[in-house]
């Protein structure tokens, strides 16, 4: 590197187009590499867990061990492990997803209906997260020590450390019940009310309104760490020359920001935004099961309780999966912001 | 007529811990338009706040007293509004080292339109501003496509060129160039030099140079200003201030970079090589060589698998006793040769070979010839560990070698070796309490101490102050002189060959191009490229007394 930095003769345009090419190659290969050891990891994290599905599911009636046998049977939970194993591999591979024990439904289906509400709550909540954290981050670094400075980090660093359902649970004896003289303001619990007038309109209000508690502690939680990153990001750029150099030029100081220091104290917090994109779907379990919000997390969670093993090695892969899709669109996007990167 | 840049009375303290620390001390002085002034001095003299002074882009904990004028109004009366329209428009700035000066994730045909379109009371179209931006690579020598490059896929030079086509984009009536050359290797430097004066020249601007290096101020300014622990000492014009300066430090600067051919300036003489040589070590091969490189060559392969030569060929000798100069441009191989010899990289052909014999790539013997042949880098700050002290630094190398007999002893010794006098008050400090110079002793002593035949140190003084260059320089002589050690000294700089190598030899595109006694490369050079980098350095006309 040092050898050729300062050569001075015009050097040749690199092939650009079959680079980028390989690139992406290599990245979607890593990604798929990465989803067949969450698939294995999945089946087998499953099998250690304690409870026996056929015992949990016959809970609430006598049953003979004939029948349970029988049960055990029809979810092929009598065969060796290695059996399972394959015969879930050949299942995934024509994309069946199994069936679940408590829902006696294909787990995909199960998964599709989910999937809509989660990313509705958990999308809102990361966009707000992020604008808000990537905002406060800015404000907190350009005025480093200031009051907005330690306000923000206090206030950030508290909601972060506390633990989600706790905080779910809060807002919803204060805003869902009401305290006192103030009634509640929000439902407390699922995605719509049964009694909507028809129409898009009143529809959308209604699951907005549905949206905004679990919506709040999701944001309350994340933007935190957003804040952090892009923080400690600006600060390191604020003492870069060419901060001076705009200066200099005479651009007015939240230009110097917005044009010059912002877009180079982003890069680091792109993957982080991307990987916990990824992270939030999962992270959603928490807040979806405290507000019964009709998600992925829910479903998952009412999955460990049988252990309802199709269904949690179905939400596994989707969870997983979507981490991993994200932080492979995040080394896309990181080339694209990046031009060093892009060159190297 | 008003002069361009008027400073009268000017200080600059800043606001550290509780008190003030007295930067600037009353400076006062005045630049015309078409007139060029040098400001030389070394680092932490104050020179580069008191020109951040002019546009007020210190700090805000420093604090100006006096009056800065630039074109009749009071810099430091101006509102921020005030402020930013003269800023650029009235006087811009060549920063130093333009990779840290550029933005990164912008193409820099960009950064230079931005004062321009910031600067004009209208919107500008945009085929107006990429006709001027065209127009500004134009003038400084850059092909006009260059303009959609981030300023990562550019030289040196070329970023460097860039600034000079941002500085000149709003027409200012002064330009502030901050050591523009520093890092640019010798060929690179004089092209940029010339662009800057010529630039200037016809536009009848006012130049402020700022470096530490009095002889390329003497080659772009009519006019030297000299400043020392923030005073102004000395100024004059510039040929009078080289040839006969009055004050010592403007004498400490002259005489720090040695001309090329004057005898006079050359630290090693005839008499030198004596004290190794009556106590020979011996086992040296036949030719006398300690460490040779016979026909190495190294290629790399970069991202695209394209495979690049970076050495072809390549034939030298370190002999005993002797103080050998590799030099050439950056990317002309010599690092990685350096790095060859030291058994750092594997030759993809030829050899190397330490007393005779083979260079081992494994083990053991790799780690025993490591104990005889050791490195100096270039930037002892980066070399030393910030959470060692000065003993753990320099005992490391015993540590490595499993060889701890004695450490104290022996670190002691290679401090005082070094010449840090005494040892025991450096034992316990941390490189950060250090000066440069003493870092780089501390370098040395790191060396030292494992009592190597040679020492390999790549541009050992590059990072120093003028003054401070001589003393490690005679520290590596004096070196020789008692231990007979002998150093392969790689560096891009002509001058430090001249001032203290036996031999040199010139590299160019990954070849030996020229070799032999320093006297004769240097004095009467036979290849082109020798010629063409002896042309390149700045030259100080100084009478030799």
């Amino acid at each position: 590197m040092t050898d050729t930095r300062d050569r001075d003769d015009v050097r040749r345009p690199p092939a650009r187009a079959p680079r980028i090419l390989g690139f992406v190659a290599l990245k979607l290969g890593g990604g798929a590499l990465s989803l067949l050891l969450v698939v294995v990891l999945g089946f087998f994290l499953f099998r250690v867990l304690p409870g026996d599905p056929a015992r949990t599911m016959t809970r609430s009636a006598p049953v003979s061990a004939e029948q349970l046998a029988a049960l055990r049977h029809r979810f092929g939970l009598d065969q060796p492990l290695y059996v399972q194993f394959r015969d879930f591999l050949g299942n995934l591979v024509r994309g069946e997803l199994g069936t679940s024990y408590t829902y006696n439904r294909p787990v995909a289906e199960l998964i599709g209906e989910r999937i809509g509400p989660t990313v509705l709550l958990v999308g809102t909540a990361t966009v707000l997260a992020v604008l808000l954290g990537l905002w406060m981050g800015t404000r907190a670094a350009w005025r480093h020590g200031g009051s907005a400075d330690r306000w923000f980090t206090s206030v950030g660093l508290t909601l972060w450390s506390v633990p989600t359902f706790w905080l779910g649970l809060l807002l919803l004896m204060a805003f869902g019940v009401g305290v006192g003289p103030m009634p509640g303001l929000f439902p407390v619990a699922g995605m719509s009310s049964p009694d909507v007038p028809p129409g898009v309109l009143p529809r959308v209000l209604d699951v907005g309104h549905h949206l905004v508690l679990p919506c709040v502690t999701l944001v309350a939680v994340i933007h935190a760490q957003f804040m952090m990153v892009m923080r400690s990001s600006l600060l390191e750029e604020m003492g870069e020359e060419y901060l001076t150099t705009a200066r200099a030029k005479g651009l007015r100081e939240d230009l110097v920001r917005r044009r010059h220091a912002v877009p180079n104290a982003l890069l680091p917090t792109v993957t982080l935004i991307f990987l916990h994109l990824g992270l939030v779907v999962s992270g959603a379990i928490t807040v979806e099961t405290v507000f019964s919000w009709p998600g992925l997390g829910l479903l998952t969670y009412e999955a460990l309780r049988v252990p309802d093993l199709p269904l949690l090695q179905g939400t596994f892969i989707v969870l997983a999966g979507s981490v991993i899709v994200m932080n492979v669109l995040a080394e896309l996007l990181y080339r694209v912001l990046d031009p060093r990167v892009r060159a190297s | 007529m008003t002069p361009v840049l008027d400073m009268r009375d000017v200080s600059i303290s800043y606001r550290a811990g509780g008190g003030l620390r007295r930067a600037v001390t009353d400076v006062s002085l005045s630049l015309e338009a078409g007139q060029t002034l040098g400001l030389a001095g070394e680092s932490g003299c104050g020179k580069t706040t008191l020109a951040l002074s002019v546009l007020r882009l210190l700090p805000r904990s420093a604090r100006v007293e006096g009056e800065v004028l630039l074109g009749g109004r009071d810099v430091g009366k101006l509102t921020w509004g005030g402020l930013r329209a003269v800023r650029w428009a009235g006087a811009s700035v060549v920063f130093q080292g333009a990779m840290h000066a550029l933005n990164p994730v912008r193409t820099v045909g960009d950064q230079i339109a931005e004062p321009i379109r910031l600067h004009s009371a209208e919107r500008v179209p945009t085929a107006v501003l990429r006709a001027r931006v065209a127009e500004l690579l134009e003038q400084v020598e850059l092909p006009v496509e260059r303009r959609d490059a981030y300023p990562h896929e550019l030289s040196g030079g070329q970023r460097q060129r860039v600034m000079i086509a941002m500085a000149l984009a709003c027409e200012p009536s002064l330009i502030i160039a901050d050591e523009p050359t520093t890092a640019l290797d010798v060929v690179v430097q004089s092209q940029v030099l010339t662009l800057l004066r010529n630039s200037v020249a016809r536009r009848d601007v006012a130049l402020l140079v700022i470096s530490h290096d009095l002889s390329v101020l003497a080659n772009t300014c009519g006019r030297l200003a000299v400043m020392y622990q923030g005073e102004l000492v000395e100024r004059g014009r510039a040929e009078r201030l080289v040839t006969s300066p009055e004050h010592r430090h403007t004498r400490a600067l002259a005489t720090a970079f040695p001309i090329v051919g004057d005898v006079s300036s050359r630290r090693v003489g005839e008499g030198e090589r004596s004290g190794g040589a009556d106590t020979p070590r011996g086992g040296a091969a036949s030719n006398g060589a300690l460490l040779s490189a016979r026909g190495v060559s190294v290629s790399f392969t970069d991202g695209a698998r394209i495979r690049t030569r970076a050495v072809s060929g390549v034939d030298l000798d370190v002999c005993e006793d002797e103080i050998v100069a590799l030099v050439g441009q950056s990317g002309s191989g010599k690092t990685t040769l350096a790095r060859t010899l030291l058994g750092l990289r594997r030759p993809d052909a030829g050899g190397v070979s330490y007393l005779g014999a083979p260079l081992a790539h494994t083990g053991g013997g790799l780690r025993a010839f490591r104990r005889r042949v050791q490195l100096v880098l270039q930037d002892p700050t980066g070399a030393l560990n910030p959470r060692h002290t000065v003993y753990e630094a320099v005992a490391e190398g015993l540590r490595v070698h499993g060889d701890v007999v004695n450490e104290g002893e022996r670190v002691r010794a290679a401090l005082e070796a070094a010449e840090l006098r005494p040892a025991e008050e450096f034992l316990g400090r941390f490189p950060h309490e250090l000066s440069g110079g003493q870092r780089q002793r501390v370098v040395i002593a790191g060396a030292l101490v494992l009592d190597p035949r040679v020492l390999v140190a790549d541009e050992p003084v590059a990072s120093l102050d003028a003054t401070v260059r001589g003393e490690v320089l005679e520290l590596l002589l004096g070196l020789r002189r008692e231990r007979g050690l002998s150093t392969l000294v790689i560096t891009h700089d002509l001058g430090l060959a001249w001032s203290i190598a036996d031999r040199v030899a010139v590299m160019r595109a990954g070849e030996v191009v020229e070799r032999g006694p320093v006297e004769q490369v240097l004095t009467s050079p036979e290849h082109e490229y020798t010629k063409a980098l002896l042309a390149a350095v700045p030259v100080l006309t100084r009478t030799v007394t």
